[in-house]
């Protein structure tokens, strides 16, 4: 795709992007990893050799396929007989599935309050900064874990809660980006026709404001899965048997010295989907600021 | 037997002495697991509390080191009367206690300290008795505001006590923490001085070691008190280094920073084992995991579904993946190394097909909901519940039962199931005096079964507890075996619980410990124990 695009002289805007997205290798190998991780989690059926809270009595803490296991268990099981593989690969889907509906609603309602904060100035913008100054002086996770004390713990009032702890982030860039556009002329213009509120803030000036709101999307997608892994793993996330990671770590951690398997997996999946993320994050920041551009 | 007693502590002091004149004072390091509520054993109800306290105090008989054989301690010796009701205490003399910064004794101990320390628990209208909250759960769970009519003070060194009820465990139970002696006269200088609450923060005793400071989840200090009256113990000084993570108590270990940590990891006892430095002691428990049915709550007021969810549970499986053969599948309330255990009683068979027909026959035929209580920590009866009801719940799945997994911080977790608000909870006990009324009565009787009572199956069921109290008025051990093994075959039929298993105990030691015994009863006691 990218190819046929580059052959048509001059480029457009998505191609200028994507060329100078492809020239950072690191954010193409996240890419590349996210897309296997997206498809792995989509394809989780179908690609997971066991039922993810199947207990396989008979083979409990079987090691991993190289370190003298068998291929019916490829990454070996945990102290229950739960296939590692397969609640791998469920968990892809959960983390996904987590990532998506925390950056969804926290990018939609900070996205909609930094643009009003913006917009009516004065009572309204203080209101809306200062409690986003409130929630950003606590810790993100002190936070979170507040939030599901009071909600109870379950995955769905965890995905709320990182979304209600993540939603500052968006707010302040909405307005700040919102802010500097208002002065531009081709606002004020769009005024003196007559544009109302809605339409200046949500057809006018927002697409303007995407760039920097993506690229914190995409990072916070990757806050987003490590904080829901760490309420996984303080026991107020997910709720057993559900495979998700943080979960899975936390069961397991006590076998830290002899069975590595169960918990080094788990960690390992959390570390390369934030790191891609984090990567790909990084390479669209590049692309898509102009400043930053060559 | 004072005189045999005398020899070896004799001896054991003077090598003391050698190697602490020779090189520095020999100080034991305990990784304790946790940070102790305060230093009062009448007050309190947790092991990690008990074992801080432990060594500061006396109790007037006192368990043999290592063993449920209950020796005098402040007691002399004492005599019993006929009908069984009368006991009458002659006291040890020359009983020194121990000093501080704030507090110098200027006599021995005697039977005043005793009424006082057993008032302070009974009296309503004792000075003492609301200091500190005024909460003695032991002394009301044991039954003694119900079972004690007198206690006297005949004599300076002779104590009568008086029950309203034959009661064939009683001096068993004295030797509990719970009946521990403090003393009257720091209790009348600290009245004085307007700081009562002090006598549970800065303890003074007759026991073998003096207390010396303590930092929240950090260290407790204590020192070896000379003048004890069985002699100065072998250590100088022991130290609890407070670590709340089992991991990184082996990591002490090994590093040589502590030289016995309790509750090791079962995962990591086969590294321990390979360890030149470490020795691993190990002793069957005494003591028993198991799942509560609530009997007060649908359906478990149905006998069938009970014993239904016995059938469906994989118990062997449990055993293996989570006690990791450091534990026997349980059948009866009490273990097997206890007298009356009923070695006739046979398990229910683990049957997925004849559970989910004897469900169908109670009316549940797709099953029902439930909750599920899992405690939050490790205990000695059950290393990881968490991961036992990951397993019951796999099980109850396939007889169509949905568990819901619940779990609270401890404290609440046991605040809550006394309090019977679950359906079906885990929990678990650690005999404390070596008697099976102990297990029975306190777990499975009537008077337990209140709201808030340890009975936390709120199982009431009168023949059975006909069984135990007729039990309990009888000192006759063979009559008492008889009726302890009929209440058994009861408690199989009836099924409250799911016993889960008696878990054998580890304690891993470094190898330059000597003559460390593991406590039947849970505690970790020092003050025989030397060091090379």
């Amino acid at each position: 795709m990218s190819a046929e695009i580059r052959d048509v002289p001059p480029p457009g805007p998505l191609a200028d992007v994507w060329a100078s997205f492809t020239e950072n290798k690191g954010a193409v190998a996240g890419l590349v990893v996210i897309v296997a991780i997206a498809l792995v989690a989509i394809l989780a059926d179908v690609l997971a050799p066991h039922s993810p809270i199947e207990q396989y009595r008979d083979a409990l803490l079987v090691p991993p396929v190289w370190a003298g296991g068998s291929w019916s268990h490829p990454l070996g099981t945990d102290d229950i007989g739960r296939d590692i593989l397969s609640r791998l690969i469920h968990g892809a889907r959960l983390s996904m599935i987590i990532g998506s509906i925390v950056v969804t609603l926290s990018l939609v309602a900070g996205t909609v309050l930094g643009l009003a904060a913006a917009f009516f100035k004065g009572v309204t913008d203080i209101a809306i900064m200062r409690l986003m100054d409130i929630m950003l002086a606590l810790p993100s996770l002190l936070l979170a874990i507040v939030i599901v004390a009071i909600l109870g713990p379950g995955l769905f009032n965890a995905m709320i809660a990182v979304s209600i702890v993540t939603l500052p982030h968006f707010t302040r860039l909405a307005r700040a980006s919102a802010m500097s556009e208002l002065t531009r002329e081709y606002v004020a213009s769009s005024r003196l026709a007559g544009a109302g509120s809605l339409r200046l803030m949500f057809m006018t000036v927002l697409p303007n404001c995407l760039a920097p709101l993506i690229v914190q999307a995409t990072l916070g997608f990757s806050n987003a899965i490590l904080d829901a892994a760490a309420l996984g793993f303080l026991g107020l996330g997910a709720q057993p048997p559900t495979p998700e990671w943080g979960t899975m770590l936390a069961g397991s951690l006590q076998f830290i010295q002899r069975a590595w398997w169960v918990v080094s997996f788990p960690g390992f999946a959390i570390l390369v989907t934030v790191l891609a993320f984090n990567l790909m994050g990084d390479g669209l920041r590049d692309a898509l600021d102009p400043k930053l551009k060559r | 037997m004072l005189v045999k007693n005398l020899i070896p502590l004799a001896a054991g002091a003077l090598v003391a002495m050698a190697i602490a004149g020779g090189a520095s004072a020999a100080t034991l390091v305990y990784c304790s697991e946790g940070s102790p509520e305060n230093f009062n054993p009448q007050i309190n109800t947790t092991g990690t509390s008990f074992d801080a306290a432990f060594h500061v105090y006396n109790r007037l008989v006192e368990f043999e080191r290592g063993s449920t054989k209950v020796v005098p301690g402040l007691a002399e010796s004492w005599t019993v009367s006929e009908d069984g009701k009368t006991f009458t205490f002659k006291l040890r003399r020359g009983v020194k206690y121990q000093s501080s910064n704030t507090f110098k004794p200027t006599r021995d101990f005697n039977a005043d300290d005793v009424l006082f320390s057993i008032n302070r628990q009974w009296k309503a209208d004792h000075p003492y008795h609301k200091v500190s909250g005024g909460s003695y759960d032991y002394f009301g769970d044991m039954d003694m505001p119900k079972l004690l009519k007198s206690v006297e003070k005949v004599d300076p060194y002779t104590v009568k006590v008086e029950l309203n009820e034959a009661e064939a465990p009683f001096i068993a139970n004295l030797a509990m923490d719970f009946a521990t002696i403090l003393s009257a006269e720091y209790g009348d200088v600290l009245m004085k001085a307007g700081t009562p609450e002090k006598m549970d923060q800065e303890p003074i005793g007759t026991g073998p070691f003096r207390f010396v400071s303590y930092q929240k989840d950090s260290m407790i200090r204590f020192q070896a008190f000379d003048q004890h009256w069985n002699g100065k113990p072998p250590l100088d000084g022991l130290v609890y280094s407070i670590t709340k993570d089992p991991a990184v108590r082996y990591a002490k270990l090994k590093a040589g920073e502590c030289h016995v940590m309790p509750y090791p990891n079962p995962a990591d006892l086969p590294k321990m084992r390979e360890d030149k430095d470490i020795t691993v002691l190990s002793q069957e428990g005494l003591n028993i995991g198991y799942l509560a049915f609530n009997v007060q709550k649908k359906p478990f007021d149905d006998k069938r579904v009970r014993q239904a969810l016995n059938m469906a549970i994989d118990k062997k499986a449990i055993v293996d993946a989570v006690y990791l053969g450091a534990g026997v599948a349980a059948i009866n309330p009490i273990p097997p190394t206890l007298w009356s255990y009923n070695t006739s009683i046979r398990d229910y068979v683990f049957d997925p097909a004849k559970a989910k027909a004897l469900l169908a026959e109670a009316g549940f035929p797709n099953g029902f909901e439930t909750d599920l209580w899992a405690m939050p920590v490790q205990r000695p009866y059950n290393p990881n519940a968490q991961r036992i009801a990951e397993m019951m719940q796999a099980d109850l799945a396939k007889v169509g039962v949905k568990a819901k997994i619940v779990s609270f911080e401890w404290g609440e977790y046991r605040k809550r199931a006394q309090a019977g608000e679950h359906q079906m909870a885990q929990l678990g006990w650690t005999g404390d005096n070596g008697d099976p009324d102990n297990f029975m009565y306190v777990l499975l009787g009537c008077a337990a079964a209140r709201p808030g009572g340890s009975n936390i199956a709120k199982w009431c069921h009168k023949p059975f507890d006909d069984l135990l109290v007729a039990a309990k008025r009888t000192p006759d051990v063979a009559k008492r075996t008889g009726l302890y093994e009929e209440a058994q075959k009861i408690f199989k039929e009836e099924a409250p619980w799911f016993t889960i298993a008696h878990s054998v105990v580890f304690k891993p030691i470094r190898k330059e410990v000597v003559d460390f015994r593991i406590s039947p009863f849970g505690r970790h006691q020092f003050d025989g124990v030397r060091l090379n």
